[in-house]
C-alpha cells in the first residue's frame, strides 16, 4: 500500500513536472530551429530530427533592417518601468502598510480595515474598467507613450499588493518591538527604520517579487498607453506574432521575457518561507 | 535614578464622556528614588496599563507624572530615559547580542568605550559573556528574555526599570537566580525596580514595598508582612497568602468581641462605634493553633481532611458550618476527629464592608 501511495506521488509529481516544463522545452527547442525545421512536421531531437542554429537568438538584437526583431529597447524599457513601479510601490506600500498596522484611523465612518480594503479594491476590479480612466488622465499630462507615464500606473496597479501584503506581515510583528526601540531612545521613525524594517526584510522581498511578476508580465495596460515611442517586451513579443511569424525569434524572445523572473524566484525562495512564517518572533 | 510621582493619574477608555469607564481609576502614588516595588494584582487589574504610563507607551487621560518634581506627562517615551522589560522576550532579531545589549547606549551617541565596558559589565551580571557574538534570534527563550533585561539594566541614568512579569518564560530555577541578582542590582546600583506580577510569590520574595490592585484600584501599599498580617480589604487576604484568609461573618458581641458560628471571639479591635452592614472576622491559617484544653479565643471543630504539603501540614476543618484552614508544622500531631482551635486575639482582623477595622 506504502508502494503504492509512493508510486502515484512520484506519478503526479512526473506528469506535473512534464506539463510546467514541457512548453519551456518546447520553446528552448524551437528558438534553434529555422524556417525549414519548423514548417516541415514535427521534430524533437537537436542534431538528430533537425539541424540547430542561432539566428533565431541573433534577430533579437539585430534592427528590423538587418532582418531582425530588436527587443533589446523593449527589454530594457520593461526592466526600468517594473524595477521602477515595483521600487516605488514597496517603498510607499511599506511605509502605508507600517501606519495601517500601528495607528489607528478614524474619518466618520472610515477605519483601518476599510482603509486597506480600498488599497485591495483596486486590484478586484477588471483592468479594462481603469484603461479609459487612466487613457484619459495620461493624456492630460502629455504622458501617454512615456516610460514615466507607464511607471506611474504601474504604482497604482502594485501599491495594492505591497500593502496588502505588508499589512498582513507587520500585523504578524508585536507591536512591543517598536515601544521596546521607542524605550531604548528611539523616535518613532527611527524604531521603525532601525528595528521594525531589518526585521520585516523577508516581507519585503515576497511582497517585491509580487510587484516584480506582476508589473513584469502586465500586457494590458502598456498595449493600451503606448504607441511608438515606448514599447514593453510583452508588447514587442506579441507583435513579432505577424502574417509571417519568425518562431524561432518568438521562442527566444519568450525564453528572454521569462528569465528575469525564474531568476528572480530562484534568488528570493528562500525567503518565501520565511517571509510567510517569520511573524512568530516571539 | 529619579523619585516618580503620580498625580491623580487615571486611564478612562472614554475621557469624553460623562459616565467614564475606567482601565485606571484615579490615584496618587510616590516611588522613591532606588525602591524596589512589586505591582500584584490578577489579570486585566490594571497593573500593565499603570507601567505603560510611566514609560509613556499609554497617555493617561487625567493626572500629572513626575519625574524628581519635573511634569514629563507630555513627553515621548524616548525623552523619559525610561528602561522596560515585557512579559515576552523583545529582541531585535536581526543584531548579535552585543548589539542587543549596546543599543540603548548607541541610541543615546554614547562613546564606544562605555558602551564596550557596560554592555560587558551587564552580560557577566547575566551570565551572557559566550553568547555576545551570536545571532539573537537563535538564542532560547530564557536566553533571550535575558537580553531584554540586559537591555533595561545597561543604562546607569535611567529613572527606573519597569519589568512587566519579565521571568515568566524563565525556568524555576534560573528565575529564582534571577530575581536574587536583580535585587544585588538594585542594591549595587540602587535603580529603582518596578516590578509587574501576578504570583504574590515572586512580588512577597522580591519587592521591598508590595502595590496590590484590584479592578483598576490600587487596594493597598505595604511591605509583604503587612500585607500578610494586615490586609487592608478582604480581597487583599484572599489574594495574599497559601491558602486564603480564613473569613467568618459576624456580629458584635461587646466592645472588643464578636460572635459567629455559635462562637464568641475577643480581638484586639475596639468594635464600640462600628457601625456597618456586614461584619467578618478574618484570620491567616498559620496563625491558628490546635490545642488541647478550652480557653479564651478556642473554638470547637471537627477534621475533616488533612493535606501534606511537605514542610507543613494543611488541616481542613469545619466548625458550626463554617470552613476553616489550619497551617501546622509537619511535626504535629492532629487529632482524629474532634480538636480545638485557637484563635489569637492579636491575629484576629475585623473588616467592615470588607474594609480592615484600624484603631
Amino acid at each position: 500500500m506504502r508502494v503504492l501511495y509512493t508510486s502515484l506521488k512520484y506519478l503526479a509529481v512526473v506528469l506535473w513536472s512534464t506539463f510546467v516544463i514541457a512548453p519551456f522545452l518546447w520553446a528552448v527547442s524551437t528558438s534553434f530551429k529555422d524556417f525549414q525545421s519548423v514548417t516541415n512536421g514535427a521534430t524533437y531531437i537537436p542534431w538528430v530530427d533537425f539541424e540547430p542554429n542561432l539566428e533565431g537568438w541573433r534577430a533579437l538584437w539585430k534592427s528590423p533592417a538587418q532582418g531582425g526583431v530588436d527587443i533589446v529597447e523593449p527589454f530594457f524599457n520593461s526592466v526600468f518601468v517594473t524595477a521602477s513601479g515595483s521600487l516605488i510601490s514597496i517603498v510607499l506600500g511599506t511605509l502605508a502598510a507600517y501606519a495601517l498596522s500601528r495607528f489607528t484611523f478614524k474619518a466618520g465612518f472610515i477605519r483601518n480595515g476599510d482603509i486597506t480594503f480600498f488599497f485591495i479594491s483596486q486590484r478586484i476590479m477588471p483592468p479594462v474598467v481603469l484603461a479609459i480612466p487612466f487613457f484619459i488622465m495620461l493624456g492630460k499630462f502629455s504622458l501617454l507613450d512615456t516610460l514615466a507615464g507607464l511607471i506611474i500606473v504601474y504604482i497604482v496597479l502594485l501599491m495594492p499588493i505591497a500593502v496588502w501584503i505588508m499589512v498582513d506581515f507587520f500585523n504578524k510583528v508585536p507591536v512591543e518591538i517598536d515601544e521596546t526601540a521607542l524605550i531604548d531612545g528611539c523616535n518613532p521613525l527611527q524604531a521603525f527604520y532601525k528595528v521594525v524594517l531589518p526585521n520585516s526584510i523577508p516581507g519585503i522581498i515576497v511582497a517585491g517579487m509580487f510587484c516584480m511578476i506582476f508589473g513584469w508580465t502586465d500586457f494590458f495596460f502598456s498595449f493600451i498607453l503606448t504607441f511608438t515611442e515606448v514599447q514593453l517586451l510583452p508588447v514587442a513579443i506579441v507583435a513579432l506574432n505577424s502574417s509571417i511569424t519568425p518562431w524561432w525569434s518568438l521562442s527566444a524572445a519568450a525564453l528572454v521575457s521569462v528569465a528575469p523572473l525564474v531568476l528572480v524566484a530562484f534568488i528570493v525562495e528562500r525567503y518565501l518561507s520565511k517571509g510567510n512564517l517569520s511573524g512568530a518572533l516571539k | 535614578m529619579a523619585k516618580i510621582e503620580l498625580q491623580n493619574i487615571a486611564h478612562s477608555y472614554n475621557p469624553q464622556s460623562a459616565e467614564q469607564i475606567y482601565a485606571l481609576n484615579p490615584f496618587n502614588m510616590t516611588w522613591e528614588d532606588g525602591g524596589r516595588y512589586a505591582i500584584l494584582g490578577p489579570s486585566g487589574c490594571g497593573k500593565t496599563t499603570m507601567l505603560n504610563i510611566m514609560s509613556g507607551i499609554v497617555q493617561p487621560s487625567e493626572g500629572n507624572l513626575l519625574f524628581d518634581g519635573v511634569d514629563v506627562t507630555k513627553l515621548s517615551t524616548s525623552e523619559r530615559n525610561i528602561a522596560q522589560v515585557f512579559q515576552f522576550p523583545v529582541i531585535y532579531g536581526t543584531m548579535s547580542v552585543e548589539q542587543n545589549l549596546a543599543f540603548p547606549l548607541v541610541c543615546r551617541n554614547y562613546e564606544k568605550p562605555a558602551i564596550d565596558a557596560k554592555v560587558n559589565e551587564v552580560a557577566e551580571a547575566l551570565g551572557l559573556q559566550e553568547l555576545l557574538t551570536k545571532s539573537a534570534s537563535r538564542l532560547t527563550a530564557d536566553q533571550k528574555q535575558l537580553i531584554s533585561l540586559g537591555r533595561g539594566l545597561v543604562r546607569d541614568d535611567v529613572a527606573a526599570v519597569l519589568m512587566d512579569e519579565p521571568l515568566t518564560v524563565i525556568d524555576p530555577d534560573l528565575k529564582f537566580r534571577l530575581r536574587r541578582q536583580l535585587k544585588e542590582i538594585n542594591q549595587k546600583y540602587r535603580s529603582t525596580l518596578i516590578y509587574v506580577t501576578h504570583d504574590q510569590n515572586e512580588a512577597m520574595t522580591f519587592a521591598e514595598n508590595v502595590i496590590v490592585m484590584d479592578a483598576g484600584r490600587i487596594v493597598q501599599v505595604g511591605t509583604p508582612k503587612e500585607l500578610f498580617e494586615r490586609p487592608k480589604t478582604t480581597f487583599v487576604g484572599y489574594f495574599i497568602g497559601a491558602p486564603a484568609m480564613n473569613f467568618f461573618r459576624c456580629e458584635r458581641d461587646g466592645d472588643y468581641s464578636l460572635r459567629f458560628g455559635g462562637n464568641t471571639i475577643t480581638t484586639q479591635t475596639r468594635l464600640t462605634e462600628l457601625s456597618a452592614s456586614q461584619l467578618k472576622l478574618g484570620i491567616r491559617s498559620e496563625y491558628i493553633k490546635i490545642v488541647d484544653t478550652i480557653g479564651q479565643n478556642t473554638i470547637p471543630a471537627r477534621v475533616k481532611r488533612v493535606e501534606d504539603l511537605g514542610n507543613h501540614k494543611l488541616v481542613s476543618a469545619v466548625s458550626n458550618d463554617l470552613d476553616i484552614k489550619v497551617k501546622v508544622h509537619r511535626d504535629t500531631a492532629i487529632p482524629a476527629e474532634q480538636v480545638h482551635l485557637d484563635l489569637p486575639a492579636e491575629n484576629c482582623c475585623v473588616y467592615a464592608d470588607e474594609i480592615l477595622v484600624q484603631n
